[in-house]
Formats: structure tokens, sequence, C-alpha cells
């Protein structure tokens, strides 16, 4: 059986680095979100900079937070 | 309360399962240096603590991983799993302006000149990267280099002529310092900056930056992004006297038992 992730994923640009380690980033949809980078970026020592276009998963939990777990190239 | 089921789901991968629906991810992966880091990303606590619980069990020592510095919740939950900084690595931001960094008037050392990118050739830049490599491995070893400067991993090293501005000593043609940046347009990132140990402390390393940088400036560029290990001091007090800035810092957490 397929196994599903309860987060969804939504494309978005960075619009600022914020202080912890989130930044604040815009989704297609108008939205914005705190989001952190995934363990997978972070892994792979990809920086993350304003205007950046990212991939996020918005937390299931709490719609105003997210993980970046893609960035695009531009 | 809902039960979390954790399944290793490949080699180095494992799973957190709540009503067939995955709600945790832990990875490990080896590093050039034979190191083990770990990576896990969910949205729950307890679901943190049971996959460092499951990968911790499966896994040999020690056991690596990076957590921003500012990120005081990820690094309280690896350190609950038992894990302790062992190393911090300063993220600087160089501005290229000679008016701020002071390198305007930068010379090299007597008998050194200094090659732009692209000017150098292969063989004595290959000679020159392995002979800074074994010096490495000689002195402070891999595990003190900033983490995106992987060591050697055969014989067969390869170099980028257009990524490296060279010094070179005139009389004998020899290389003997290097600056290794990787062109990125939004933020160009200096890689690696190393000078042969018997010509250190003579300005070479001042030198190959007043190239980069200056060349960077006339191009428009404003920074440059660069990481250095918190005990390399030498460094550290060669950014910090052009105006860098630490902008944040990663730290390398292990688990040793």
């Amino acid at each position: 059986m397929t196994k599903t992730n309860p987060g969804i994923e939504i494309e978005g640009t960075v619009v600022e680095c914020l202080r912890n380690a989130t930044f604040q980033v815009e989704l297609a949809s108008g939205h914005k979100v705190l989001a952190h980078i995934s363990g997978k970026i972070r892994k792979n020592y990809i920086k993350i900079l304003p205007f950046d276009r990212v991939l996020v998963e918005v937390s299931p939990y709490d719609l105003t937070r997210g993980r970046i777990i893609f960035r695009y190239r531009n | 309360m809902k039960s979390t089921l954790i399944t290793r789901v490949a080699d180095r991968q494992w799973h957190a399962l709540e009503d067939d629906q995955v709600v945790g991810r832990g990875e490990a992966w080896p590093r050039h240096d034979g190191r083990l880091f770990l990576s896990i990303d969910t949205w729950q606590d307890a679901a943190f603590g049971r996959l460092a619980d499951a990968m911790l069990a499966d896994l040999p020592r020690p056991l690596y991983t990076i957590v921003d510095a500012s990120d005081v919740d990820l690094r309280s939950r690896w350190e609950r799993a038992g894990f302790t900084v062992r190393r911090r690595e300063w993220l600087y931001r160089l501005p290229t302006d000679p008016q701020v960094t002071g390198l305007g008037s930068a010379q090299p050392p007597s008998g050194v000149t200094i090659l732009p990118p692209g000017e150098s050739e292969k063989d004595p830049l290959r000679a020159l990267d392995r002979a800074i490599r074994d010096e490495v491995e000689a002195s402070v070893g891999w595990q003190e280099m900033p983490a995106e400067v992987l060591p050697r991993l055969d014989d067969a090293t390869v170099v980028d002529p257009t990524k490296y501005t060279i010094a070179m000593d005139v009389e004998s043609g020899e290389y003997v310092g290097l600056l290794r940046i990787a062109p990125v347009p939004r933020q160009p990132r200096i890689g690696l900056v190393a000078v042969r140990s018997d010509r250190q402390r003579s300005g070479i390393a001042r030198s190959l930056l007043a190239e980069v940088l200056g060349s960077l400036h006339r191009s428009g560029v404003r920074t440059a992004t660069a990481e250095v290990g918190e005990r390399n001091v030498a460094a550290s007090e060669l950014f910090d006297k052009i105006g860098a800035e630490r902008v944040g810092a990663n730290l390398e957490v292990v688990l040793h038992s």
C-alpha cells in the first residue's frame, strides 16, 4: 500500500530570511508561511536566499508553517 | 492518541507512519570522509524521538548531523537524543568594495604573481591541490575543514582552472596558493583559500582575496559568502580584517556512544 504524506506541497518565493533559521515564503496562492529548511536541503548545503523559488511542504497541523524541501534553479 | 510505527524502508531510510501516512522521515548518508550524517524531518516531537531511537539503534557510532546554530528547536531535539556540539562553522558575508575591504592597494609579496581564473594550467594546479590536501590530512584533518570542502576521493584529482585564482612563484613557476570560487550569480561563494604551509603569513591569501573580490566588485557583485571553522583563527582574522560580517553559523553535533 502506498504511504502518503499529510503535508501539502506548494511552490513559493522566499521573501525574507529571518532569525532562527526560518524564512518567510510567499506561496503561489498569495499566502505567506514561516518555513525552515529540510534535512535534505541542509545535507546538501544548499543556501536559501531572498527571491529564490522553492517548493514548500506546508504543515498539516499549522497552515502558517512550512518546510522548504526543494530550491528551483532560477 | 494515534500510535506511531517506525519502519526502515531502505538501507539508510526510515519512515514514521500514522494511519498509513508518513509523518516523519529519517535518513543517514555517508560523507566522503567516511563519517555518517543523519537527518530527520517531521512535524511532531514524538515522531522525531521515535525515529531517532530507531535510527540510533540500527547505526554504528559515531554519528553526526548539522544544525543551524539559531535553530534552537532542532538542536534541542538532537541533544535529547544524546548528541553534543563538536564544532561550529561561521558563515561570513564578505564585502567586495575595495573601499570597504581595504584591499585596493594589496599586492602579492615580492616574487609572487596572481593568475586570474582560467589562466592557470591544469598540471601545476593539480599538483598544488594535492599538496594542500596532503597538508590538511597531515595537520588539522578533514573533520576540521568547512563541510563543503571535500577530501580527495582518489588520486585522480579533478581541477577546473576557470574556478581558481592562483598565486604563482615567478622564478620557479610553482603554484603556491589558490582561491576557489563558485560563481553562483545570486551570491558567489568562496569555497577554499589555501596557501602552501612554507609560504603562509606572507600576504598571499590577502592578495588572492584582493584579486577575486575586486573582480567581483567590478562586475557589479556586492557581496560573497564563505564558511570558516571556528578554530581556524587565521582565516577568521583574515576575513575580520576586510570587514566581513558573521551572518550565521552551523553546528556539527555528534553522538559517540
